[in-house]
């Protein structure tokens, strides 16, 4: 390799093109043994060049406009550089930022250089950007952007339909699921299994269990059915028994709704303040009487409304506990999605 | 032939001159974008320019300038680990004690306070830093102050100064908090001074009468002869109240020193002038 194509070869590298021409030339005189002044014309050409481009302040990218304690600055310092905000380069620290989970300013650099190209992977990492954010109403409008005429197409669907899935508004995805024109080919089994999660992840009525369970492998089938019995015949703790229960046995309600320790000392408070103020009243203390036939009512009352709250809060941890444990069954299996990556 | 070589390497030089000024322009945008407070653009410049030009000579100033902007901005995890980078590219003691001081400013802010103590005592072993005893003690009294130990913090201060301003605000507010053990104790002897002490003086007189009432009631009861009612109004009224009233003292002396603790940091969040981790 002779000096000239290292040289060349540093130029193209550096991407400097105003430069290499007059270098190029510069070379080839000193090789052909030119005389000195044309040389020294040459440098002072390549010199005031290089200055002049460094310095080139009006249309440089992007112009900033700084506030500063309610005053605007404009920013002196607006000079092109063009070798760090070309598209290409911009696509390359993207994909950096992306690589490193800062998909925030992935998302910039992707929009900015799809400003120029326009390029479906391009296009889908700048979807997933906000979707591994977690902003997925604006990831899902992106992934659609990639349903028609994209050789991504099948993922963007399957993205899309994840997004809407992650909105937690499991109605919407539904009626997502009813535009067949928008469901992926390769990945429909993927979405039909996110859709019979949605029934499982919700309170909405659970529908027959052969389809249901249908895009599910047989090895979780045992699972799910278990989850669909308990969901379905929920064991829950009627709220007008324990109310009546306590009625006629206080802490009798209590007991009802496993309360055990709880319904035995209400028992016990309120016969003995109902004793107390008996007694009392039969030895003529009547202040005391009083007292604690109040305190005989207050605990009675309280038993009362204890049961009727003990089996609200019995019938919500029920449910907690199933949906808790539901939704950590399909976190674990990662909802049974495959993996893309980019 | 020495004049062209001379001229060749001129020549090879050029572009990399023209480079080096892309990047001076680069940093001053994002340094511009720094020192006016838009620390989100500033780290995006920053991390172009790192990404682009890994070679670059200053890498200190950048990673450094990447973790004050996270630190601005309460990342503080990710100003940790930039500083942890800023402190990996020193190129003098300083520039390495100026990073760790700010992971352990990074940590005391994180709440992390018993890491930063760590640090603390890192930067004293070593031996590069030992005229540097002063800067770590006033972060150290900083993280026992971010850790609600005042006697440490005035402590701390102490060694850099007897008048140092933050050694007087940490002994005030260590002298002003209430002691939860006292105030639990004295409840035991005399129901509901605990109260009073934690300055809760109403409810101080009003736990105090219930267990004059209910005492006396529990005590009539067995004077009277009537065993069962006083072992019942003791257990279920007094013993209720006389407990009731040990707990609330606890809880007030505690609230009390939170408050105490609370007034005097956001003094030195508003008011102090010195430097702030």
């Amino acid at each position: 390799m002779t000096l000239p194509s290292i040289i060349h070869l540093i130029h193209r590298k550096l991407n400097y093109k105003p430069v290499l021409f007059l270098f190029i030339q510069m070379l080839k005189s000193i090789y052909r043994k030119n005389n000195l002044p044309v040389m020294l014309i040459i440098v002072y050409i390549l010199a005031v060049t290089s200055f002049s481009r460094a310095q080139q302040s009006k249309d440089y990218k992007p112009p900033v406009t700084v506030k500063k304690q309610n005053s605007t600055v404009k920013d002196t310092n607006v000079v092109k550089q063009q070798d760090l905000f070309l598209p290409p380069n911009r696509l390359k620290f993207g994909n950096y930022l992306f690589s490193g989970n800062d998909y925030l300013r992935a998302a910039a650099e992707y929009k900015e250089y799809l400003k120029n190209y326009d390029n479906d992977t391009v296009r889908l990492k700048y979807a997933l950007c906000f979707f591994r954010i977690g902003r997925f109403p604006e990831a899902a409008d992106n992934f659609k952007s990639l349903f028609f005429g994209s050789f991504l197409s099948e993922e963007a669907r399957l993205l899309f339909y994840e997004s809407h899935f992650f909105c937690d508004d499991y109605g919407i995805f539904r009626d997502l699921i009813e535009k067949t024109n928008y469901l992926p080919l390769v990945y429909r089994k993927e979405v039909e299994r996110l859709n019979s999660a949605t029934f499982f992840l919700d309170n909405s009525f659970l529908p027959d269990t052969t389809n249901l369970f249908k895009p599910f492998d047989d090895s979780v089938h045992s699972k799910l059915a278990d989850f669909y019995y308990r969901k379905k015949h929920t064991e829950r703790k009627n709220l007008t028994t324990a109310v009546l229960l306590s009625t006629v046995i206080p802490g009798a309600g209590k007991i009802y709704t496993g309360e055990i320790g709880d319904g035995i000392t209400s028992l016990i408070a309120t016969v003995v303040s109902a004793y107390l103020a008996v007694s009392n009243f039969q030895n003529d203390h009547k202040f005391r009487g009083w007292l604690f036939s109040g305190l005989t009512a207050f605990f009675y009352a309280g038993n009362i409304y204890g049961s009727a709250v003990s089996a609200q809060i019995y019938n919500a941890r029920i449910r907690f506990n199933l949906q808790s444990e539901i939704k950590l069954f399909f976190e674990q299996r990662n909802y049974f999605l495959p993996g893309i990556g980019y | 032939m020495n004049f062209r070589i001379a001229l060749i390497i001129t020549f090879f030089s050029l572009p990399f001159a023209v480079l080096g000024q892309n990047n001076r322009l680069q940093i001053d945008y994002a340094d511009n974008l720094y020192k006016n407070g838009r620390s989100f653009e500033a780290i995006t410049e920053y991390k172009r320019l790192l990404f682009f030009d890994s070679s670059y000579t200053i890498k200190y100033k950048i990673n450094y300038n990447i973790a004050d902007c996270y630190k601005t901005g309460g990342k503080f995890d990710e100003a940790i680990k930039y500083f942890s980078i800023a402190g990996a590219n020193t190129s003098n003691d300083e520039e390495l004690f100026n990073a760790k001081v700010q992971i352990i400013r990074s940590n005391i802010l994180r709440k992390t306070t018993d890491r930063a103590l760590l640090l603390c005592d890192e930067l004293d072993k070593d031996s590069r830093f030992k005229y540097m005893t002063d800067k770590t003690n006033y972060w150290r009294g900083w993280a026992y102050m971010f850790a609600d130990d005042w006697k440490n913090a005035s402590r701390m201060f102490d060694k850099i100064s007897n008048n140092h301003e933050l050694k007087k605000l940490a002994e005030q507010t260590d002298r002003a908090k209430v002691s939860v053990t006292f105030a639990k104790v004295i409840s035991y002897i005399l129901p509901g001074a605990g109260s009073i002490y934690s300055g809760k003086v109403l409810s101080g007189f009003m736990s105090l009468g219930w267990n004059a009432l209910s005492g006396y009631w529990t005590i009539n009861s067995f004077n009277a002869g009537r065993i069962f009612d006083g072992i019942v109004v003791g257990e279920l009224v007094w013993l209720r109240f006389y407990r009731g009233g040990i707990q609330n003292a606890g809880e007030f002396a505690i609230e009390k020193n939170l408050e105490i603790a609370n007034k005097t940091l956001l003094f030195l969040q508003n008011e102090y002038t010195g430097i702030k981790p």
